[in-house]
């Protein structure tokens, strides 16, 4: 094995890593939209599947526990943690609607729901983003390239790779900022008004 | 783990007494944060570059001798240790998968051990019982001071593991304790861009593991 592979390895990293950077003002009306729903009182519900699903775990950690001590700790929870919960769902109503389920139990109109899917739009997080629309939800999807079908989401946020896993490489640096970014908001009196 | 600094120190014209933030200014910031986590994740390569072949090329060699792979870490560095399970145990088509636990995710275990033993060693005591000579431990710490994952790493080296650490800022203790064979540093003081840059180096690290 030769170090350029390992050059290689990270060469393709660049270019999807750079073009985030395109996104900047869709991170950025997402937070201001997130920040109002937690300035409502509203809570945040995340969901995706395999490393998306650590993704998920990720997110809710990092709105309850943040990183920067003195910041207030915002409501999050994941879809993925609960594995009898999760298996129970699956055995009697499907797979596809794990996380359907567990919004329609789960979630508030003032909420927000965060869907992550690196490796094409998978059913479940698909039917959790449309159950949580019809619930008055904010949505947010995150996703790669190789989606054959867009979310209908209120912000969709895309990773411009369809490699899965350099995809997951931009969305950790997408909701690291977009945890960063609705504290800016929250912050602020008037987060509607950081035009 | 905690962020020196704050958000005083990410965004200072919110603190500065000035207008409020306006949307230039916030763009820019983000532009600037995507900017240092592709300067500090293209350094790696040259930075760990031998080091990712020969940590490849050893954990390749345990695979083949059948070794498992246990992961850990706490908090965010948890879903981390729970991703590269998940990664090389249920890789992308056309690649081998790899028996590889997460030692994170049995609350059972988790909630027991650190009730009766203590959470400093809610890692290393699952080790004692899972480990075996000649297995993988791959250990997670942004700051290199974790002590569950650095008693944990001390555990599968008294086991004859072989054992990979990642971690951030100066290395930590993980580092001056030289507690991993195979040790990447991720040399950034900021939590967020640690992480990011650990996901793409252990991302690598299967790649070329699965490429030998």
């Amino acid at each position: 094995m030769h170090e350029s592979v390992v050059t290689a390895a990270f060469e393709r990293r660049v270019s999807p890593g750079t073009a985030l950077s395109e996104d900047a003002d869709r991170i950025l009306h997402a937070c201001r939209d997130m920040a109002l729903r937690f300035q409502q009182g509203g809570k945040l519900i995340v969901f995706g599947n395999g490393g998306s699903a650590t993704d998920a775990q990720h997110v809710a950690v990092e709105f309850v526990h943040p990183v920067i001590v003195g910041k207030q700790a915002l409501p999050a929870v994941s879809l993925t943690n609960d594995v009898a919960l999760v298996t129970g769902i699956a055995r009697t109503d499907g797979l596809d609607d794990i996380f359907a389920a567990q919004l329609r139990l789960l979630a508030a109109p003032d909420d927000i729901a965060i869907g992550i899917s690196a490796d094409g739009v998978c059913a479940n997080v698909s039917r959790g983003l449309d159950t949580a629309r019809e619930l008055g939800l904010l949505t947010v999807a995150l996703t790669g390239e190789s989606e054959r079908d867009t979310p209908a989401v209120d912000h969709l946020l895309v990773a411009r790779s369809a490699d899965p896993l350099i995809v997951k490489e931009v969305h950790v640096t997408i909701y690291h900022l977009l945890w960063e970014l609705v504290h800016v908001f929250i912050e602020q009196p008037d987060p509607a008004a950081a035009r | 783990m905690s962020e020196p600094g704050g958000l005083e120190t990410l965004y200072p014209f919110l603190y500065a007494g000035l207008a409020e933030p306006d949307e230039t200014q916030l763009r820019r910031s983000t532009e600037d944060k995507i900017a240092e986590i592709g300067t500090l994740r293209r350094s790696l390569a040259h930075l760990h570059g031998e080091r990712l072949v020969a940590c490849a090329q050893a954990m390749a060699a345990a695979i083949d001798g059948g070794a498992r792979l246990f992961t850990f870490g706490n908090g965010g560095s948890s879903t981390d240790a729970q991703d590269i399970a998940q990664t090389f145990a249920n890789p992308l088509a056309g690649t081998r998968p790899v028996a590889a636990i997460s030692l994170a995710q049995d609350v059972a275990v988790l909630t027991a051990l650190s009730n009766d033993v203590g959470y400093d060693l809610v890692f290393a005591r699952q080790l004692a019982a899972l480990g075996r000579r000649g297995d993988i431990a791959v250990g997670l710490s942004t700051s290199g001071g974790s002590a569950n994952v650095l008693n944990a790493l001390a555990e599968a080296r008294r086991r004859g593991m072989l054992t990979v650490g990642l971690v951030g800022y100066d290395g930590g203790t993980m580092a001056r304790d030289d507690l991993a064979d195979h040790l990447f540093v991720v040399p950034s003081t900021s939590v967020h861009r640690i992480q990011e840059a650990q996901i793409t180096l252990y991302h690598v690290l299967w790649e070329l593991t699965a490429l030998r």
